[in-house]
């Protein structure tokens, strides 16, 4: 008996398509604005902030295990669909185990750890800003011939590479923060529509 | 956002999505991810060959629309930053790089998007044995797509009367007035739906078939054979045959 419970059905895997769907527009709508490039790595903040509110609105529906992991490997699965980079999937796929493991130490029902959980799933939001970091130096320098040396130097300056850990840090912190902002949603809005 | 899309008139130039997505992979990781030392001109063509697949399917506006954004961003990289006073020209290339890198990936998933019906892309991760797990959810999410989006548009009318909207006098109230609605109408739907594909046999444990026929024709070998180009570049250079 124990076994089925906790075995993912049909209807578990709906609910992950659809609150992965809700998420994904709302991401994708705030997304939009790194169009600008100087937004873009503002992204890694105001992501996992808005996000906050439709994954706590998911994790209302979270208890089995494998929930939070499959959504986490399918918005990388997007990514990379959409053309955002292959990284965004494989950390996507280690950061879902983790948050699922966060959430499954609270039972799945704790809310704290829900508010840790939106700090490491949002973590994908960061891969997709490492492709601009990695492999950095090979593209530019592939085309120093072409805008010389020292301004592939000013350019680098421009961007520090140890903004790229510090980002990582920023978009966890911004999680917890969505997180938060999420639960007060929740308690203000959706428990009064009655879908929590 | 253009998400897959069921209906079309015509679909000119047809590729599996197995190719599709091994394309977009080599994009990604040589174009976006800048990976490895490729021939400069194996990677312009890979930054190009987007624009080119949305061609074959006969998307020109897209098409035209996009290579004036590459264009100019390679433009003003090649030729344009001589003549600028020193300041302009380094933001100038800051955005142009970003410009250059990120957008081959993008007008890649732009056409995979507006080439591929649902079901194909369906059948096609069956034929590469990705698990129900992942499978299911996914086709869940591109057919709740546009009931989102649909949502989401309905909304914004009826906000921007009350001038909440981007650039509006109320934009702070973006996230309370319109998110929150369309989660609520969203989750509403997406209970029907699932209580509808329930009754249809969702949960059944059996093998699901699918009525798209996908295969690989010539077209698709002879993509998948310039695709590997690049990796082979990868390979010889280590190897030390090209230099």
């Amino acid at each position: 008996m124990k076994d089925t419970e906790n075995k993912l059905t049909g209807k578990d895997l709906m609910y992950i398509g659809i609150y992965g769907a809700i998420y994904y527009v709302i991401v994708f709508i705030v997304a939009m604005l790194g169009m600008i490039p100087i937004m873009y790595p503002m992204l890694a903040v105001i992501c996992p902030i808005v996000g906050g509110i439709p994954f706590m609105l998911f994790l209302t529906k979270v208890k089995k295990f494998g929930m939070i992991w499959i959504l986490s490997v399918l918005m990388g699965l997007m990514m990379l669909i959409s053309g955002m980079g292959w990284y965004a999937l494989a950390m996507s796929a280690i950061t879902g185990l983790v948050s699922e493991l966060i959430y499954k130490s609270g039972n799945y029902q704790s809310a704290k750890s829900a508010v840790i959980t939106n700090g490491t799933f949002s973590l994908w939001v960061w891969a997709n800003l490492l492709q601009l970091f990695i492999n950095r130096t090979e593209f530019l320098s592939s085309r120093e011939s072409k805008v010389g040396a020292e301004y592939v130097e000013k350019l680098n300056a421009l961007t520090p590479d140890w903004i790229c850990p510090v980002l990582l840090g920023i978009c966890f912190v911004s999680g917890i923060v969505g997180g938060l902002i999420g639960k007060a949603m929740l308690s203000k809005h959706f428990k009064k529509a009655g879908i929590v | 956002m253009e998400l897959f899309d069921v209906h079309f008139q015509k679909r000119g130039l047809i590729f599996d999505p197995r190719t599709k997505l091994f394309t977009m992979l080599t994009i990604v990781i040589f174009v976006v991810g800048g990976y490895g030392t490729v021939p400069d001109m194996l990677v312009f063509f890979l930054e190009i060959l987007p624009i080119l697949l949305l061609l074959t399917v006969g998307k020109f506006k897209k098409a035209f629309l996009y290579s004036i954004i590459y264009g100019t961003a390679q433009a003003s990289m090649l030729w344009g930053i001589a003549f600028l006073p020193e300041t302009v020209r380094y933001i100038v290339t800051l955005f142009a790089v970003f410009i250059i890198r990120i957008s081959p990936g993008m007008i890649m998933g732009a056409y995979i998007f507006s080439s591929t019906t649902v079901s194909e892309f369906m059948a096609a991760m069956q034929k590469m044995h990705v698990p129900n797990q992942i499978s299911i959810p996914l086709s869940v999410m591109f057919r709740f797509f546009p009931t989102v989006m649909e949502e989401f548009e309905s909304i914004n009318h009826a906000m921007a009367m009350r001038d909440i909207r981007f650039g509006g006098k109320n934009a702070m109230k973006i996230i309370e007035y319109k998110l929150v609605p369309l989660m609520i109408c969203s989750v509403k739907i997406g209970n029907e739906l699932s209580a509808a594909a329930l009754t249809r046999g969702l949960n059944a444990n059996a093998k699901r078939t699918n009525i798209c026929e996908i295969g690989f024709h010539v077209q698709d070998i002879f993509l998948f054979l310039i695709m590997l180009v690049p990796y082979a570049a990868v390979i010889f250079t280590k190897l030390g045959v090209l230099s």
